[in-house]
């Protein structure tokens, strides 16, 4: 298992994945950034300290939200092919002969890549803290419980879109995982909404979406833990705006956590019920390989 | 003693059959030749007896050992037919990657893996990308592959097909080392001349059944049957009765008329005896009886005509 997971490190370095969205990553700080400082600037100037009390979370939640999109999208692309690729190009066939189980394959492969992206996550998340603390002087306390559910985001992702990857194609797997983060990032705004309108069909809508991928109610928990912490006088004004947390995550998505965040072990029985029905759609490829993986 | 067991192994996908009641037997030290057309079943069991397919019922033994015992593995050897490592990686970090995989320890590896690659054909060219390989050089570093472990028993599906005619003949004399050394060979493969040459047992599949199995000879030779050509002249009435006294069957084109003639008078014929030794006997019958013998030539079965016949004409296959 160590040796796929050192070998998923490798491959990352070496497809320049890793370098490309560090490279981004700085690419939006450094924008993000500028933009930050000129905002804080005009507010300081014109409309005091008191207003830049309550808008500057609400700039924060901003690169907040689009940084756990970035971290999302990474974690789908890195996963999207992780063993349905190898088996359309036929890479896996060779490896699979070799005294590896089908388990330890897919378990290094989670294993490698959600390491890499803890650590992408972990560091992008405290760049993000600096850079606000630094422009703006703004703090936020609960860091460490932040900076764990910021990197269970793309955990959560690239558990099912592993999943996805041994039962779909590569394409059928990346457009049901967007369509799935989709859901997620549109219920939870539903959500956000329906607090606001005091529509309670649209709670409900966006508790069911959060229960179907739950990325999107780890984000608004982690919001609420930072921005409630950081100043309660004003907390229900931070909260406010599509990418604040009115309403603390239902806690029946707290359980879906850890249950995606296991999902590949728990997703044998799916797996092997799911093998007969699926295998026949893959043309050429042997049916039963998939049966191997578990 | 046997290296390969196989009994009643069957695959079905769904309700079709890839491979049906496949019972074989390999000793070890042999190049096995496995042959069948086009979706027959040939990879089906290659795959199946390498891990990569479970039997959908029957039992196998490699080496020993059960399908599926992980010890075994390390022992095997296998070139898949579509060939394809990571193109992103060099040759050399391909076959590194495989050698952690077989947990190859640190000396041994680094000895095995020029050795392989420099067995391969591929020395000078192991640290260029795979990407930047033909086919031809990436079948060799599948080749190479299979070699790494230094392996007991080796599975080529199609080792030979993206190379040219001297790429195939460094194959074969690979294949033909490594028996030498010992090693088992099961080779699939679509050219017949090739596994005429090197094998020394083979099995010829069809719809997913075994139709033939034995050692190269004894299937060419069929039951002892031999063929010749002849050309002779003074071809008469009590010449052709005494060739078919000894003959299975008899074939004359040219003009039976002319006996006694001169060279114009020539006739061929082929004709088919009950036995190889009869040869020098229907020799000997056509210059007793008056004939001029002027050409005599056993011809051999090919691989190819076996084939032939096998894959059109039988149905049913034989059981265990």
């Amino acid at each position: 298992m160590l040796t796929i997971a050192l070998f998923t490190w490798r491959e990352a370095v070496r497809r320049r994945l890793l370098i490309v969205t560090v490279f981004l990553a700085v690419v939006f700080l450094g924008l993000y950034g500028i933009a930050l400082y000129f905002a804080n600037k005009e507010i300081c100037a014109h409309a005091g300290p008191v207003a830049q009390k309550l808008f500057i979370p609400q700039f924060f939640t901003l690169g907040l939200y689009f940084g756990s999109f970035i971290v999302s999208f990474l974690a789908i692309l890195a996963a999207v092919a992780t063993i349905s690729g190898e088996m359309e190009s036929g890479v896996i066939y060779a490896v699979l002969a070799r005294p590896i189980r089908r388990s330890e394959l897919v378990f290094g492969k989670l294993l490698g890549n959600g390491l890499l992206l803890v650590f992408y996550a972990a560091l992008f998340l405290l760049a993000l803290f600096l850079l606000v603390h630094a422009v703006t002087g703004f703090t936020v306390s609960g860091v460490a419980p932040a900076v764990a559910l910021f990197c269970l985001q793309p955990l959560i992702l690239l558990s099912v879109t592993t999943l996805g990857s041994v039962l779909f194609s590569t394409l059928a797997n990346g457009v049901v995982m967007f369509m799935l983060y989709a859901v997620a990032v549109v219920g939870g705004m539903v959500e956000q909404i329906g607090w606001f309108v005091h529509s309670e069909t649209m709670q409900r809508i966006g508790i069911v979406a959060s229960l179907v991928m739950p990325v999107d109610a780890v984000y608004r928990k982690l919001v609420r833990i930072l921005l409630a912490a950081a100043d309660s006088s004003g907390a229900a004004f931070t909260q406010m705006g599509p990418f604040g947390a009115q309403p603390s995550p239902n806690p029946a998505s707290g359980c879906w956590f850890t249950r995606c965040s296991i999902s590949p072990a728990q997703s044998r029985w799916l797996c092997t019920r799911l093998i007969k029905k699926i295998s026949g759609s893959f043309g050429n490829l042997p049916p039963d390989i998939f049966s191997y993986l578990f | 003693m046997e290296v390969i067991e196989i009994e009643n192994l069957t695959k079905f996908y769904g309700s079709k059959a890839g491979c049906e009641q496949i019972c074989l037997s390999v000793s070890g030290g042999q190049i096995f030749g496995f042959l069948g057309p086009n979706g027959a079943g040939k990879s089906t069991l290659v795959k199946m007896l390498v891990g990569l397919l479970r039997p959908t019922s029957g039992t196998a033994r490699l080496l020993g050992k059960p399908l599926g015992d992980f010890t075994v593995r390390r022992h095997i050897g296998y070139l898949p037919e579509n060939f394809r490592y990571q193109d992103w990686l060099t040759g050399q970090e391909v076959l590194g990657f495989h050698a952690s995989l077989c947990r190859l320890p640190g000396p041994e590896k680094r000895r095995r893996i020029p050795a392989v690659l420099a067995m391969a054909g591929l020395a000078g060219r192991e640290r260029q990308r795979v990407r930047t390989y033909s086919k031809g050089m990436q079948q060799r570093l599948g080749l190479a592959c299979a070699l790494l472990t230094d392996p007991e028993l080796l599975f080529l599906d199609e080792p030979t097909s993206a190379l040219d005619p001297l790429g195939r003949r460094e194959v074969r004399e690979i294949i033909l080392s490594l028996k030498k050394a010992g090693k088992t060979v099961f080779l699939n493969s679509h050219l017949l001349s090739e596994v005429e040459m090197i094998c020394d047992r083979v099995a010829v599949i069809r719809k997913g059944r075994i139709v033939a199995e034995g050692p190269l000879e004894a299937l060419l030779g069929g039951a002892g049957e031999a063929e010749v050509e002849v050309e002779l002249a003074g071809f008469n009435p009590r010449l052709e009765q005494a060739v078919a006294g000894i003959a299975r069957t008899v074939q004359w084109a040219g003009e039976k008329g002319g006996a006694g003639g001169g060279e114009g008078s020539r006739i061929k014929g082929r004709v088919v005896l009950n036995k190889q030794t009869d040869t020098a006997r229907l020799a000997e019958l056509i210059v007793l009886n008056g004939g001029r013998l002027y050409a005599l030539t056993p011809r051999q079965r090919t691989l190819e005509d076996l084939f032939v016949d096998l894959v059109h004409e039988k149905e049913e296959a034989p059981g265990c």
